[in-house]
């Protein structure tokens, strides 16, 4: 960036909406600005005159315990969302990396997801309503406060994932879900197979994660009697469910997430350099990486992630390293129809240009 | 009537036998399973995605509304040509191209019907989770372009949470693959957005969709109540206590009765309401979470409380569960369904405003739902042959549905907008609302041939006749 963007923290959604669409009318550069941990992602913006954050929106609007439904400003952490959670035994299955200070309408810009993936889905399967303010100024409201709904358009998965690039998230509505009923966590150090064996247990795990080092972490939850014979019946040691936090602090200067079919991931993996630092969700088919080599060696790993049906996208790197792999690899072939859906919302281009695929 | 040059473009594309334009057999096709109808001015049976992105040119050629159709199954009307032209119909497409075990997933043609889908990956130990009442008739394309629901949805997810991709045609005739296999992508969700876009946005004509290994463990649970608010209190607090079951649906006395005597599935008759609850996983699991089940369903006034001791069984607690809108016709030959959502909180008080609006339109209502998902089915049972009572019908509706949206709640939870609550959209959404929506439409149908007059209002067809009851605000505008 040439020059010190502009700064703007609005403290409603209305001011945020007049700030985006001022900003958008000048033809002016806006970057939206959550909890900062994902800024590295996407491809190097040339220039920004305004970022926009939503620190100040930092609101639980909503939490109906007996619906298991939350509602909440973008700018909350999710940390603070959970503590709110966690006074009525309830939880959002979200643990991404890089924590703790996401925000979450970063998470839901963004669309980083952790090990709990595996046995939850991701934001895409939970967010259940959303509201964005429009490079027009308009605020405009998807969904609802009910968990199954099919009225109108799912504008929820239009945003989730969007990097901003379409409008600013300000606000979500969740289902949320019950803090399990019993929850163990085993680990191992036998690599792919011990990671497969346990991936392959009458209770499915809801996390499961491989590391370069071969360890294996996998953790259950559920009912007692079913959680105590699956872990009993792996035969690995028993750690504390803390190791979650530890490693959802993980965050590289520089990683790249690799996200292929499930059966692919192996493969994938070992195509890695040697001496390389990663960790895997196989059950999902994600894998993080903490890229050590040259761009060369990153755009092998894409080329080969691509022809599996995946991609290879760069989560943070120094701007030189970041412009010459590139952040998100080939476009998709439907990518008119992405400009498209863009130019309806951002006619001026004012979020996020050149960032995002579109 | 198409012009007879139209009609011999569609019969070079698929061929003179698979072009449908008699007006006696049109007539066939006029309706869906929801109330209204009107008939196409042709049916095309397409074959094949080239025949469907080619039959799409030919709509947009000469801008005729052009409206896929799988089995006609839906509640909404969303297969409805309600301005005319092309009905396509793309149930000849019915083959499972490919079922992978290793990756659990399968791709299919649209016309597949969900159950066959289920039936064929049980072979390899896998089954298709959205499961519609309908699941015997309805396609998985229909499915995927309403995001159909079903009562397992509870726990596993709606139709959306299943599919990974989808090959579309636009409105332009030409064919696209949107997501795939991977967990991420990177771009936009086109499909996410295209699921439950009621063929609107796109015709469907390759679903790919996650299979999910069967449970080795599954217990299902009978239960009556004395009354539709202790059953909905007992609901409450299963979730309340942390367990979510793989299904948990409500039926009211009306329905019990009319089921009964249909499937001798031994419901009590004397019951205000029952509950269905099911839960899967290893038997260790399904086994505490049934006692645990058992014992907050009896301390909220749960009587007569039976479980399933074979798969028998089992299947015919679902059998009344699922035919049950069929056993209405005991009572009424035709029913208006409506399937509103509210917060699982509110279902004590909107079930009680169901009953008072029924009472006071002097019209037989039977409710049988998902009672875990906060989605209501009422049924307005009612004989089409009396025309003075079909105005009545609709008011009742109409009332059912604005109670549910002073409650905080939605229009619908899986059968869709469409031709049927288009008009109550604004009661959900202010017009910067429907403004973002429509810009989806515009950019994928600017000619807005595709299911023409369907999700958003249409003034020229069809306007609210209610102010709402008097007295009470809309709580739906949540920020």
């Amino acid at each position: 960036m040439v020059t010190a963007p502009a700064v703007e923290t609005p403290s409603t959604a209305e001011e945020l909406a007049h700030t985006l669409n001022l900003a958008a009318e000048e033809r002016l550069v806006v970057v939206p600005v959550g909890g900062g941990r994902a800024r590295g992602m996407g491809d190097v913006l040339g220039t920004c005159d305004v970022e926009i954050h939503t620190t100040k929106l930092d609101r639980v609007v909503e939490h109906s315990q007996a619906d298991m439904v939350v509602s909440v400003e973008a700018g909350i952490t999710l940390e603070a969302l959970q503590a709110e959670l966690a006074k009525s035994g309830q939880f959002l299955p979200l643990d991404p990396f890089n924590s703790p200070g996401h925000s979450i309408g970063g998470l839901l810009a963004t669309g980083w997801t952790g090990p709990l993936r595996l046995r939850y889905g991701s934001p895409r399967d939970f967010l259940i309503g959303i509201r964005v303010a429009l490079p027009d100024g308009k605020l405009a409201t998807a969904g609802g406060r009910v968990v199954k709904n099919v009225t109108g358009y799912d504008m929820m998965k239009l945003h989730y994932g969007a990097l901003g690039s379409l409008g600013v998230i300000v606000a979500a509505s969740f289902k949320v879900f019950p803090a399990p009923l019993h929850d163990v966590t085993v680990a191992s150090d036998g690599g792919w197979n011990a990671a497969v064996h346990a991936l392959s247990t009458p209770v499915p795990p809801a996390a499961l994660e491989l590391f370069s080092s071969g360890h294996v972490l996998a953790r259950y939850s559920g009912s007692r009697d079913a959680v105590d014979r699956v872990a009993g019946d792996l035969g690995w040691k028993r750690v504390e469910t803390d190791v979650w936090d530890e490693h959802s602090r993980r965050g590289p200067e520089t990683w790249a997430r690799i996200s292929v079919p499930r059966e692919a991931l192996r493969r994938i993996v070992h195509g890695l350099p040697s001496d390389a630092e990663w960790w895997a969700s196989p059950g999902t088919g994600i894998a993080h990486w903490a890229v050590t080599s040259d761009a060369r060696s990153v755009l092998g790993v894409r080329a080969k992630a691509e022809s599996a049906g995946g991609t290879l996208v760069m989560l943070a790197a120094p701007d030189d390293f970041m412009r010459e792999v590139g952040a998100w690899g080939t476009p998709p072939a439907t990518l008119d129809v992405m400009r498209r859906l863009k130019h309806a919302f951002d006619p001026e281009g004012a979020l996020n240009p050149g960032r995002f695929v579109v | 009537m198409l012009a007879e040059t139209v009609a011999d473009e569609l019969r070079r594309v698929v061929g003179r036998e698979s072009v449908i334009d008699s007006a006696n057999d049109l007539r066939i096709f006029e309706r869906d399973a929801s109330i209204e109808g009107a008939a196409p001015d042709a049916v095309v049976l397409a074959s094949t995605t080239e025949q469907v992105a080619a039959v799409m040119k030919v709509a947009a050629r000469h801008r005729i509304p052009i409206v896929p159709r799988g089995a006609g199954t839906g509640l909404s009307g969303g297969a409805v040509t309600i301005r005319g032209g092309i009905a396509l119909q793309v149930t000849r497409m019915r083959r499972i191209l490919e079922l992978d075990p290793i990756a659990q997933t399968a791709t299919v043609e649209p016309g597949v019907v969900n159950q066959e889908l289920s039936l064929v990956a049980a072979q390899h130990g896998l089954f298709y989770a959205p499961d519609p009442s309908s699941q015997k008739a309805c396609t998985i394309g229909g499915n995927a372009a309403e995001n159909s629901g079903g009562p397992h949805c509870l726990y596993y997810g709606v139709t959306t949470n299943h599919v990974l991709g989808m090959e579309v045609v636009l409105a332009d005739g030409s064919v696209h693959w949107v997501s795939g296999d991977a967990p991420d992508r990177a771009g936009l969700d086109l499909c996410g957005v295209l699921v439950g876009s009621e063929g609107t946005l796109c015709a469907i004509t390759k679903i790919k969709v996650k299979l999910l290994p069967i449970p080795p463990s599954v217990a299902t649970m009978l239960a009556a109540f004395p009354t539709i608010e202790a059953a909905s209190h007992a609901v409450s607090a299963v979730i309340g206590h942390g367990i979510v079951p793989s299904a948990l649906e409500m039926m009211d006395g009306v329905t019990v009765g009319a089921v009964e005597a249909h499937y001798h599935a031994g419901y009590p008759t004397d019951a205000g309401a029952v509950l269905l609850v099911e839960v899967d996983g290893i038997a260790e699991s399904t086994r505490e979470l049934m006692v645990a089940i058992g014992k907050i369903l009896s301390d909220n006034h749960g009587y007569a409380m039976r479980e399933a001791q074979t798969p028998a069984e089992r299947d015919l607690l679902w059998a009344g569960r699922k035919g049950a809108i069929g056993a209405l016709g005991r009572i009424k030959p035709n029913y208006y369904l409506h399937d509103g959502v509210v917060p699982r909180s509110r279902l004590p008080e909107v079930l009680a405003a169901v009953g008072e609006i029924g009472e006071h339109y002097k019209l037989p209502v039977a409710n049988v739902f998902h009672a875990g998902d906060g989605n209501l089915h009422p049924n307005i049972l009612f004989d089409m042959r009396d025309r003075e009572v079909m105005h009545q019908v609709e008011s009742a509706g109409e009332e059912m549905l604005r109670a549910v949206v002073e409650m905080g709640g939605a229009l619908s939870g899986e059968h869709g907008i469409g031709l049927e609550k288009n008009a109550f959209m604004p009661w959900i959404y202010s017009e910067d609302d429907l403004d973002a929506m429509h810009r989806v439409k515009d950019v994928l149908d600017p000619d807005g041939i595709l299911n023409p007059g369907k999700i958003f209002p249409d003034p020229s067809r069809k306007s609210v006749h209610l102010a709402g009851r008097t007295g009470l605000a809309i709580e739906a505008r949540w920020w």
